[in-house]
């Protein structure tokens, strides 16, 4: 039998027993994007010299926190709800050289973490932040989210969702982030790219990743992905057209000093 | 022909690898796993161009393609 | 990261230092190499030192955007290999409470600076022990920390290489619980020699010839060894219960009984190891002032003076650990006396656990509460002659 080339990258048993299958619901989009940021990580290892070693991959609580949990045969860990990037920010002043790649949702990053995401863009801190964002709560029973469009009902707004959606790439952007991007589940290779680039760019890199929780949207998984291809265009083709779909693409990719290179020439004048 | 590889344990039966593959080779199967999921399963490998969206695409890393070696 | 650059540090001799400067220069010596902290009066000074003087030694600082990310900035700071130390004052240190809890839990190293001030709320900005409970109960969940509790600019140098030594020595979160009538006191500051310091480093699997393929993260030993990140050891820190191998699926009752019992034991029940007391006069003694902190420093001349005075049999007690609390160290040492004064600058906290250890040890405990400034002697004196009279 052939197994999935990127189990190489996960535990699936240990001395106390089986990992896998995933936490994750059928259909679920979070194991998606995991298998996508394998793959980026796998040509990554392969193709640029860096090592397995120098990757960490750092989540908060929520869905896409379960990614790390205790799957990845790499250094991870699985943290504080909303707290993912400051202790990027910590482990990255201890040592500069580690490839740091964040799973967060829209609650974690944008509701309980909004500070820490916007300060962590403002400074330019040398991580990879990949948002996966179901537009709500999964991991608690779909309740409203930052990201939750206007009219939705969900757990907590049975009435209908009243507030205005928060768009997590121009906040990113606004906040100084030198890489921003926003892909769906439903776009895979560009997906793998993207994060690819976010991966090697020194700096924030900040991807968001629609996705789907067939569960609490009562939805089957195929569909959404489905509505999310039907649903989105690309920023190259918008040009005006399209304004009621969602854009994808990349909509920043800039060179800005990062915060430990700032910090180094602070460091060469004690040396 | 390449061969698809599917391990039912892992396995949830979301189908999103058979509305992935561009060629329709994998389809759904009659084939159920101890949790009551569907499992897909080869439909038509003579379709199968060997894309391996249905690895990529797969939430649980469930499905795997075997590509034939090509005969010298 | 870099080893500690021997060249910029505090050359030994005598300084003129306030409290505040003196912790972090005992952090830097302790080998503190990653610092964050969001300013708060009155722990600033420790920040505004560290920012100075980090970058000299090879070390990195940051001010975050509040206190509950700076207390975050350490666990991934400690997890990839640096020791690493945040400063706060009471409101601040609520906030670092989740923290605290994940630390214990993850069995992380660092080490969290309490300058104290009077609360509930903004309170003051004055000096205080108000939060004496909150370092040790503070956290949700079960797990235990180590409270250390400075009195004076040496100690507030000294006592931060112990709770970095500490932290590395018993894989968890230690506390400075320092006050503001230490941290902005100025007085003499002795650094001895490097060679005369101890400086405690984690024990890694590396050091025990275990190999990735063996490691459990939490597991090999009462304190487990820890890998840092980038070191190929593969290691997922998680605060779900898990086991030693780091597994959260195979949740059962027994496991989680057993790795949270070992994270409160391994503190509790080495108890005797971690925590110190200071006495005089306790031989034979009649009655007994119990205190801690800057409160000590007073209440040494109390006693020194109701003794010499009024021919008092009184005798001192300073608790230099708070936590773990040394109950049986102190029935050890007490077997019985008559009265037990405690001042402290709260409305009677530490009281407590000294009543649970001195149950029958003697006859009654007077607590002597103050808020907001320090007990003068005379005020200690006071209490003493009213109750003894």
């Amino acid at each position: 039998m052939t197994r999935h080339p990127m189990l190489k990258y996960l535990k699936e048993k240990g001395p106390a027993g089986p990992r896998m299958p995933t936490i994750m619901c059928p259909g679920c989009g979070a194991g998606q994007v995991l298998n996508y940021t394998l793959h980026a990580v796998d040509e990554i290892i392969h193709n640029d010299g860096t090592r397995k070693e120098d990757f960490v991959f750092i989540s908060g609580v929520g869905c896409s926190a379960r990614l790390t949990s205790h799957y990845l045969n790499f250094d991870s860990g699985w943290t504080i709800h909303g707290r993912s990037l400051p202790i990027a920010t910590g482990a990255l002043l201890a040592n500069p050289s580690l490839k740091i790649v964040v799973f967060t949702g829209d609650g974690d990053a944008m509701a309980i973490g909004g500070n820490h995401f916007i300060h962590t863009c403002r400074r330019n801190l040398d991580v990879t932040i990949l948002c996966i964002n179901n537009g709500l709560y999964g991991m608690t029973g779909g309740q409203v989210a930052p990201t939750t469009p206007t009219g939705t009902a969900t757990a907590t707004t049975p009435y209908g969702n009243m507030e205005e959606a928060f768009d997590l790439c121009k906040m990113a952007e606004t906040s100084g982030a030198s890489y921003v991007a926003r892909w769906t589940t439903a776009h895979p290779r560009q997906t793998i790219k993207s994060i690819k680039k976010g991966i090697g760019k020194k700096g924030t890199a900040f991807i968001e990743i629609l996705s789907q929780c067939p569960i609490h949207m009562k939805t089957p998984p195929v569909e959404m992905l489905r509505d999310f291809k039907a649903n989105t265009v690309s920023i190259n083709k918008s040009r005006g057209h399209g304004e009621d779909k969602i854009l994808i693409g990349e909509f920043c990719h800039m060179e800005r000093p990062e915060w430990t290179e700032k910090y180094q020439k602070i460091l060469e004048q004690f040396d | 022909m390449n061969r698809l590889s599917i391990n039912p344990d892992y396995c949830k039966g979301c189908l999103i690898c058979v509305d992935a593959c561009p060629g329709k080779a994998i389809g759904a199967s009659d084939r159920v796993n101890p949790k009551g999921y569907t499992l897909p399963a080869e439909r038509d490998m003579q379709q199968c161009n060997g894309c391996k969206l249905c690895e990529i695409v797969c939430p649980d890393f469930a499905i795997a393609v075997e590509i034939e070696e090509e005969k010298s | 990261m870099a080893g500690p650059s021997e060249k910029n540090l505090l050359k030994p001799g005598v300084y003129y230092l306030q409290g505040n400067q003196a912790c972090a220069e005992g952090a830097i010596t302790a080998g503190c190499r990653v610092y964050a902290g969001y300013p708060i009066t009155p722990a600033s000074e420790i920040m505004e030192h560290a920012a100075l003087r980090l970058p000299q030694v090879g070390g990195r600082f940051i001010q975050m955007e509040d206190e509950i990310s700076s207390a975050s900035v350490l666990l991934g700071a400690s997890w990839a290999g640096a020791k690493a130390m945040t400063a706060t004052s009471s409101p601040g240190f609520s906030l670092m409470q989740e923290v605290i809890s994940f630390a214990i839990m993850t069995e992380t190293p660092l080490v969290i600076v309490d300058v104290q001030r009077p609360g509930p709320g903004q309170g003051y900005i004055t000096t205080s022990q108000e939060d004496v409970m909150q370092a040790r109960w503070g956290h949700h969940g079960e797990g235990s920390i180590i409270a250390l509790s400075p009195a004076s600019v040496q100690e507030m140098f000294d006592f931060t290489i112990e709770a970095f030594n500490l932290a590395e020595q018993w894989r968890t979160p230690v506390l400075v619980m320092a006050e503001e009538t230490v941290a902005h006191m100025r007085e003499p500051l002795t650094i001895p020699p490097q060679d005369q310091i101890k400086v405690v480093n984690r024990k890694k699997p590396q050091d025990l010839g275990i190999s990735p393929e063996e490691f459990l993260p939490y597991g090999h030993a009462m304190v487990p060894p820890m890998a840092n990140w980038g070191e190929g050891y593969n290691v997922n820190h998680v605060s779900l219960v898990h086991h030693e191998d780091g597994n959260v699926t195979k949740y059962n009752r027994d496991i989680h009984l057993d790795s949270v019992s070992r994270i409160q034991q391994k503190i509790e029940g080495n108890t005797d190891h971690i925590a110190r007391v200071e006495t005089r006069f306790l031989e034979g003694c009649r009655h007994l002032v119990i205190c801690y902190g800057s409160v000590s420093r007073t209440a040494v001349e109390a006693v020194m003076e109701a003794r010499q005075e009024r021919g008092i049999d009184l005798a001192f007690l300073r608790l230099v650990t708070l936590w773990p609390f040394p109950e049986k160290k102190l029935r050890e040492i007490v077997r019985d006396v008559d009265t037990v004064f405690v001042p402290e600058m709260n409305l009677g906290m530490m009281k407590h656990p000294i009543t649970e250890a001195l149950r029958d040890r003697c006859n009654r405990i007077v607590p002597i509460p103050t808020l907001g400034a320090l007990h003068s002697p005379e005020m200690i004196l006071s209490k003493i002659y009213e109750e003894l009279k």
